[in-house]
């Protein structure tokens, strides 16, 4: 297995096996990134596509400190966004089911309730506006600020998507847990 | 565990595989990325650039100095180093007359004999710089000395006892041709040189003939093909010359656009490329906009009936064509509304709207593509007709005669034609809320 610093000097001069190498170490964690912020998992190979290309011809960018992985996340985020940006169309018309989501939802939730198939297909059906949010608020770790520049949004804006997201997921959560729950009654 | 921790633990580090074949694809893209870069390590365009200047240039120094000049040149080659050379071309060359003349004969071959033994190097000489001129040309003289001895005369004893092979008849070829290597199909004219002769065969080396003169023959498959054409006069003599010609394969273009019934002009439209045997392309999507990227994506400006065409291009310069025409004819129109708005408390907006305004959903108005006709009336649920706009771009603003209307469910419809002629007519109901 190749180290980071070869990979990053190999496809700095484009070299074919480097290249291929970093597909091979990163591509999978790059794609768990992709997929939060697609609607399915076709969208999101294309976003990990255009994320690599991206990666190769700019991985002289990388400064060489901080974590080369976390460097590559961002990258992948950033694709995202424009991607979304891309495909924008009518991105504030949410239907009215999404818009009065009551707080229905329990707020806690135990760490092993789901399986990561259904963390994602649960963040696919949300709107995209609100997943973009959520994933840069709650899992990225932007700040609201940063968030409404990347978007072109107001910070405003980002707050209560983001709440609204809260709130949408937590709703499909418990309904999910639910039904999961009286399966696993059914099995005993 | 909250929402928010929930995901970032679980998800935040999460894993997939992706399919199987995407790696093989996104190789593909970056060679054509990279082939679109300037990289000093990786053949890119700039390179090809150069390749096709230096190709041009050398083109273009070679095809300036005239043929027959080349030919002439080497034939005073021959001259200089065998006289006698000189005198077997004009025999061939005037072959059916010739013959007869004794004296002239006479003394010809007494040449010949003497240059017998210079033949063979001199030929292959000739067969060499034939070959660099892209004709082959067997040089061998067979028979020639031999007859000749013999009978003191030019005549040979028996029917194709004398075989002449040569390239040069007067410094040309028996016969031209108007192109040598080309794209499939290929269309070549055959000029016979061979003067006056009793009959000619020709064979094309794909398996044709011909008896004619000067034929036309189309080579339908690439490859390399050895043309021989064979004269004959009634005295049995006979001549031939060959000549190779390729035939390079024609590559096909091939695309799909996507989506397959694109809205135009508000889609962006994906050119699906499935061209073979193709590594340049170019786009023309009817527009007056083109492209030279593997898989455009182009977005219109209006909606029309576009053609959309792309060339293919080969490595060697064969191309390939393929227009669709009415590309768009399947476009789907629609208008779409809301069913809930907020208005805004400040006051009446006059019902302009824009995305800044949709953000807070303040407008009733409709999502749309390609609607040239537009009739909106919204009726209160007493009936009243409390709004009415014939402009798409003025929605209601919750407002009726300057008064913000109660919360409540209100009914819209909707009249009007889209751009390709057909009409709509659809209502509906809408939420009026008041922001908490």
């Amino acid at each position: 297995m190749m180290r980071d610093r070869q990979i990053i000097d190999g496809c700095a001069k484009h070299d074919r096996k480097a290249q291929q190498e970093l597909f091979r170490q990163y591509s999978r964690f790059l794609l768990g990134v992709c997929l939060r912020y697609a609607t399915d998992k076709a969208e999101a190979e294309d976003i990990l596509q255009e994320s690599f290309l991206k990666i190769y011809f700019n991985i002289k960018e990388y400064s060489g400190t901080g974590s080369f992985q976390g460097w590559l996340r961002k990258v992948a985020v950033n694709t995202a966004i424009t991607h979304y940006h891309k495909n924008l169309k009518y991105r504030y018309h949410v239907d009215i089911d999404e818009y009065v989501s009551e707080e229905t939802g329990v707020s806690s939730f135990e760490e092993d309730l789901f399986t990561s198939e259904e963390l994602y297909m649960v963040l696919s059906e949300l709107p995209s506006g609100y997943r973009m949010v959520f994933n840069l608020y709650a899992v990225e770790g932007y700040k609201h600020k940063e968030i409404a520049e990347m978007l072109g949004i107001d910070t405003n804006t980002s707050k209560s998507q983001y709440s609204r997201a809260k709130a949408a997921l937590r709703e499909k959560l418990t309904r999910l847990g639910r039904i999961k729950k009286s399966y696993g009654a059914d099995e005993q | 565990m909250s929402v928010r921790e929930l995901f970032r633990r679980r998800l935040g580090k999460e894993s997939v595989s992706p399919r199987a074949s995407l790696q093989d694809d996104l190789m593909k893209h970056l060679a054509r990325r990279e082939f679109m870069h300037f990289i000093p390590s990786r053949f890119n365009i700039y390179y090809l650039g150069a390749v096709a200047a230096a190709g041009i240039t050398a083109g273009l120094l070679i095809f300036s100095s005239p043929r027959t000049d080349r030919q002439k040149t080497d034939n005073n080659k021959a001259v200089s180093s065998d006289t006698v050379e000189i005198n077997v071309f004009d025999i061939q060359a005037t072959l059916p007359i010739v013959v007869r003349e004794d004296n002239v004969t006479g003394k010809r071959i007494t040449d010949v004999e003497k240059a017998g033994k210079e033949r063979s190097a001199l030929s292959h000489t000739g067969t060499k710089e034939a070959r660099d001129t892209g004709l082959v040309i067997e040089a061998a003289v067979t028979g020639v000395v031999d007859s000749m001895k013999s009978k003191g005369l030019f005549v040979p004893s028996r029917p194709g006892g004398m075989k002449l092979q040569d390239s040069y008849m007067n410094g040309t070829a028996l016969f031209e041709l108007s192109v040598t290597k080309g794209c499939a199909p290929l269309r070549i004219h055959f000029t016979n040189n061979a003067g006056s002769v009793d009959s000619c065969r020709w064979t094309f080396g794909d398996g044709g003939y011909s008896d004619e003169i000067n034929p036309d023959w189309i080579y339908d498959v690439d490859g390399e093909y050895r043309v021989t054409l064979k004269v004959f006069n009634s005295d049995g003599y006979h001549a031939s010359s060959s000549a190779r010609v390729t035939v390079f394969p024609k590559p096909e273009a091939r695309f799909e656009i996507s989506p397959q019934e694109a809205v135009i002009p508000d889609d962006r439209i994906r050119f699906m490329n499935y061209s073979s045997g193709a590594v340049h392309y170019r786009w023309d999507f009817g527009d007056g906009d083109t492209s030279i990227l593997f898989e455009p994506v182009h977005k219109y400006k209006d909606y029309n009936n576009y053609d959309v065409s792309l060339v293919a291009y080969s490595e060697w310069g064969c191309a390939d064509s393929l227009t669709v025409h009415n590309a768009f004819s399947d476009s789907k129109y629609f208008i779409e509304f809301p069913n809930a708005f907020i208005p805004n408390t400040g006051g009446s907006s006059g019902g302009l709207y824009s995305s800044k305004s949709d953000e807070v959903a303040q407008v009733f108005h409709p999502v749309y593509s390609g609607v040239t006709e537009y009739q909106l009336k919204i009726f209160s649920k007493l009936g009243v007709l409390i709004f009415e706009s014939n402009d798409i771009n003025t929605g209601w603003d919750g407002y009726y005669k300057g008064q913000l209307c109660n919360a409540g469910v209100y009914i819209w419809k909707v009249r009007g034609s889209f751009i390709n002629g057909e009409p709509f007519v659809s209502m509906g109901d809408v939420t009026l809320l008041r922001s908490p």
